[in-house]
């Protein structure tokens, strides 16, 4: 040892001393920086370790896998955690202190511990909700309303995905037949690049927000693993305040990931997300049938009702007038009652008074005629004593009358009897018989004597009648 | 008689008043068959409204349920 050494004796006597350091595996934990795979199929990492307050890197290293281990490890590695092995994530790895001397320090991962970066995806997670929590907006979009009907929807995936295919056919071939409008905002969906898109897209749907109800971020199927882009604060703290409610399908039946957290409703699938919509717009019209039934059922109540109300009202009023006029017959009867008994009353009261006057009257009656009387009988003695003293006077003259009377009677029969024979020669002369034997005779028509031609009728005989009988002739001219 | 102002609600109130009147006895009977007839005239302008009414809404219903 001269006190000189070539490099390569340094870094020979460097890998020696590091062998005799570290001569055995050690776990590490570290955040993969950098991962390359070349085509041997050999992946070479960068790894770094970041000060947990400040950021700033503060350990770093070269790492390999050799094929042969990387083959294996990468699909355990996924599998368990869900999680691409990519940059960005923190690993628990075994190593191996490798040191060539044209090469330098490397080392070499032999194993690694999937449950290290599940939890450290855990917290990171976690670290990432209490942030949006801290910063106030982890609800926000939650609390947005969702106007009744979506209907214009910013859809945010890549065009070629299965699951965007879906979507729309859901939309548009839905069966009531609703209409809704969309438009796709192109955006990586998977990897480094979909938090940035993402965030790109949705600054162009933020430029005509009040073109849209609602955003939809959606992703058909893919690698179930290839999540993490979503576990974004930058993205989630913008989808969290996004003006608009976001929903999501970003095709995992897994955990939720922080953009499911702070969108607005969270679906399953593509699908899931137009069904979605295609049910708010169902239970919308699904409501308004239901108000115009009950409309239509109130009107027909209150109509009913009135009718009812009518029907009623008549109905009183025809037994109200009923039992007024019933109730007035009966009170006119009433009265006609009273009236008749008062009249009753007033007539027999009177016939009393009638009755007391009448006895009265008649005793004054009995008394008057007995005075009556007594002066007819006073007068009836008065007269007869005076016409006896005339009737006494009458009789002396009848007999006087009675002296006299045969006397007068004989020298009137005389005188009578004189006049008679006097008489009856007058009578005798104008006897017709006598007057016929002279040689008159007597025309007659009809048993009526004819004293004068014209009383003569031509067309009946002629009674000629002599005093010893009569002819009959007939008229020949007149 | 019939005025063809008065409103539905207006006849039905008029009807009740008349009717309270009539059981109350405060009407004359001089006045009755006048105010019964009154109530009758009310009472077919309302049932006419109602009926009009009635057919209006079924044929607005019937446009809605279409």
């Amino acid at each position: 040892m001269n006190g000189q050494l070539t490099l390569l004796e340094l870094n020979n006597l460097i890998r020696d001393a590091l062998q005799d350091a570290f001569p055995e595996t050690i776990w590490v934990v570290a955040e993969i920086s950098e991962l390359k795979v070349n085509r041997t199929g050999h992946c070479y990492l960068e790894l770094i370790e970041k000060d947990s307050v400040s950021d700033d890197i503060v350990a770093r290293a070269r790492a390999t896998i050799w094929s042969y281990t990387f083959r294996m490890l990468k699909p355990y590695f996924e599998t368990a955690t869900g999680q691409p092995f990519s940059d960005g994530i923190k690993v628990l790895v075994l190593v191996s202190v490798e040191y060539h001397p044209a090469y330098g320090l490397s080392f070499n991962i032999k194993d690694i511990d999937p449950t290290y970066t599940v939890g450290d995806l855990v917290r990171r997670r976690r670290e990432i909700i209490e942030k949006l929590q801290e910063a106030g907006v982890f609800d926000m979009n939650r609390e947005l309303p969702l106007p009744l009907v979506p209907q214009r929807i910013a859809i945010i995936s890549s065009a070629t995905a299965a699951g965007y295919q879906d979507f729309v056919n859901q939309l548009e071939h839905n069966s009531y037949g609703f209409v809704f409008h969309y438009r796709l905002f192109e955006a990586f969906m998977q990897g480094a690049e979909a938090a940035p898109s993402i965030l790109r897209a949705l600054d162009r749907i933020y430029a005509e927000e009040e073109n849209f109800d609602a955003v939809a971020i959606i992703r058909g199927g893919g690698a179930q693993a290839d999540l993490s882009c979503f576990d974004n604060f930058e993205l989630a703290y913008t989808v969290a305040q996004f003006p608009l409610p976001v929903v999501t399908g970003i095709g995992h039946e897994k955990d939720d990931t922080i953009i499911d957290l702070v969108a607005h409703t969270r679906q399953k699938t593509p699908t899931a997300v137009a069904e979605f919509f295609i049910s708010g717009a169902a239970r919308f019209y699904e409501k308004l049938t239901e108000l115009q039934k009950a409309v239509a059922e109130r009107t027909r109540e209150i109509l009913e009702s009135h009718a009812e109300t009518l029907t009623n009202l008549a109905d009183d009023v025809v037994h109200s007038a009923g039992k007024y006029l019933t109730d007035s017959q009966f009170r006119l009867l009433r009265l006609g009652q009273r009236y008749k008994n008062s009249v009753n009353r007033y007539v027999a009261l009177h016939a009393e008074n009638l009755h007391r006057f009448h006895s009265r009257t008649s005793k004054f009656a009995t008394l008057l005629l007995r005075k009556e009387r007594n002066y007819l009988a006073r007068l009836g003695r008065e007269t007869r004593f005076l016409g006896k003293s005339q009737l006494d006077h009458n009789a002396l003259r009848l007999q006087q009358l009675e002296k006299q009377l045969p006397r007068k009677v004989r020298s009137r029969l005389l005188i009578a009897g004189k006049e008679l024979a006097a008489r009856e020669a007058t009578l005798r002369l104008l006897d017709p018989q006598n007057v016929l034997r002279r040689g008159f005779t007597l025309a007659l028509q009809n048993g009526k004597i004819i004293k004068s031609v014209h009383e003569i009728s031509e067309t009946n005989d002629l009674e000629t009648r002599f005093h010893d009988g009569a002819v009959f002739s007939k008229i020949i001219k007149k | 008689m019939v005025t063809k102002k008065v409103t539905y609600q207006e006849a039905i109130e008029e009807i009740e008043e008349i009717l309270a009147k009539i059981e109350n006895e405060e009407l004359d009977i001089d006045e009755l068959a006048e105010k019964v007839k009154r109530v009758s005239v009310l009472l077919k302008s309302c049932k006419e409204k109602l009926q009009k009414t009635n057919e209006e809404v079924e044929k607005i219903l019937g446009e809605m349920e279409e």
